[in-house]
């Protein structure tokens, strides 16, 4: 008894921090702060991290249940007094969407048939994914959500994340059962925008604050307090026209943006497997039978060092 | 002859320390601004860390300390090695010493974790600088360090009230 006692003893006073595994600890934390930086972060290490996401989303989905469950208690007795008022008020916006929906069907019945007469094969109608938030730190690093759906649903890196209001962000990190967004309002988020009145361009640019900055105006932009801002789709990956936010001048004279994500807690989102329009199949041939032409010489099969020949680049196509 | 409870003491203890890790970790991460009026988060594994390895500190080992940390960063999606690298080096420098390990009394137990969550902070904020390369938000920062501060004394009141009770323990010891 005497020796077992001595040994928990020991166990509690004895067992310190080992220098060299402390030491060594320092060392591997050091390496990963340096190889994991998210400019530079390699396909293993983001392979890694989402795969971990995947194995932790069951359990932070188990534990946002809770939290989800009693999110709605604040508001339902905070507005059991304003419900007449917001009754008549939503009766009145559902006549108005009663002549937006009316005008959506119109339209796309119309671009249905600009599709079929210029032989679009288009993805951009595609049903959009939904997804709960399991994961919202509020950490000073990165502004970021995980969400409990990844590639077996059919979402991949890059697509846009939308809520009820607007824009949210965009998807990085996809895990087969978890996909992290990256919100506009993180660092590394940069998002072709331009204003809905003017179609001036800008780089919505997030610096960690809840505004995040219009850069890349230009010098006399058309642009006013208030202005609606949405995605200009200038990059390619991103849809042109999903709502962003409200432009807000800033002190020092510059423009930021009040997202419109933001108006009520992000809980759930849709992602919107985007994939932009191609360029029609008769005008793809129309163009190479041009290029064929201007460059007939080039073009044609071309001689190899060791004798062989090479079909014109598809990859130069692709590009 | 030993109490029963006695003997089964450090696999309660242990028990203990894992499930308030894992909740620690879960809580640190979960979307609790669904909740309106909570926007603010203490640093709730630094916590759970100083407490374990003043009352057990052979339940937190550099090891279990590092561990903890990159679960932290990789469930809040920071750059990995950040959290680590910040608790391993506050821990080892505040950390409490000697033969009776944490003191029986609520003051000096506060000042050491104020100490300790400055110097986690300071870390966490030089690394993730260097990390991502440029200033991290510090207005997260610096609610986490008034919230962790305001809401530890209610967790080390209870660890130590219960350490006062029994003879070695906190939760079962």
């Amino acid at each position: 008894m005497a020796s077992r006692r001595t040994a928990r003893h020991d166990a509690e006073h004895g067992v310190r921090f080992s220098r060299t595994i402390f030491i060594m600890l320092i060392v591997v934390s050091s390496a990963l702060i340096m190889f994991d930086r998210p400019a530079s972060r390699s396909v293993a290490f983001a392979g890694f991290r989402a795969s971990f996401t995947d194995i932790a989303a069951p359990l932070l989905e188990l534990a946002a249940q809770p939290i989800r469950a009693v999110k709605g208690i604040g508001p339902y007795f905070r507005m059991q007094g304003d419900l007449a008022r917001e009754n008549a008020e939503l009766r009145q916006q559902l006549i108005e969407a009663r002549y937006w929906e009316d005008l959506a069907y119109r339209q796309r019945d119309r671009i249905e048939v600009y599709e079929s007469a210029l032989n679009v094969q288009t993805q951009a109608t595609q049903d959009r994914i939904g997804a709960w938030t399991v994961a919202d730190p509020q950490g000073p690093f990165v502004h970021a959500r995980l969400i409990g759906r990844g590639s077996n649903a059919g979402i991949a890196d890059g697509y846009p994340v939308i809520n009820l209001y607007g824009l949210v962000g965009r998807v990085y990190e996809t895990g087969e059962r978890s996909a992290r967004v990256l919100l506009l309002t993180d660092l590394n988020s940069n998002i072709p925008v331009m204003v809905d009145r003017s179609n001036s361009r800008a780089i919505l640019t997030g610096d960690n604050s809840d505004y995040p900055r219009l850069q890349y105006l230009g010098r006399n932009p058309d642009i006013q307090a208030g202005d609606r801002i949405v995605s200009s789709g200038d990059d390619g990956v991103l849809p042109r026209g999903l709502p962003v936010g409200v432009a807000v001048p800033t002190r020092e004279g510059g423009w930021r943006v009040e997202l419109y994500s933001d108006q009520a807690p992000i809980d759930f989102v849709w992602v919107w497997p985007y994939q932009p329009a191609g360029i029609p199949q008769s005008e793809t041939a129309e163009l190479a039978a041009g290029e064929n032409a201007d460059e007939e010489p080039a073009s044609e099969t071309t001689p190899q060092a060791d004798g062989g020949t090479t079909e014109p680049s598809q990859t130069e196509g692709e590009e | 002859m030993r109490k029963p409870e006695e003997r089964s003491a450090p696999y309660w203890s242990a028990l203990g320390c894992v499930l308030s890790v894992v909740a620690a970790l879960l809580f640190q991460a979960a979307p609790t601004r669904l909740i309106e009026g909570i926007t603010i988060m203490p640093t709730w594994p630094l916590m759970v860390i100083f407490l374990w390895s003043g009352l057990r500190p052979y339940f937190m080992p550099p090891i279990a300390i590092f561990a903890i940390g990159i679960t932290q960063d990789l469930l809040t999606g920071a750059p990995m090695g950040i959290w680590a690298l910040s608790y391993l080096v506050s821990i080892s420098v505040f950390r409490f010493r000697g033969e009776d390990g944490m003191p029986r009394d609520l003051p000096p137990i506060v000042l050491r974790f104020g100490a300790t969550l400055l110097l986690a902070q300071a870390i966490a904020f030089s690394a993730g600088y260097f990390a991502l390369g440029e200033m991290p938000h510090l207005q997260p920062l610096i609610i986490e360090t008034i919230a962790s501060i305001l809401m530890f004394p209610m967790l080390a009141f209870l660890a130590v009230r219960r350490r006062r009770g029994s003879r070695s323990g906190f939760i079962g010891g």
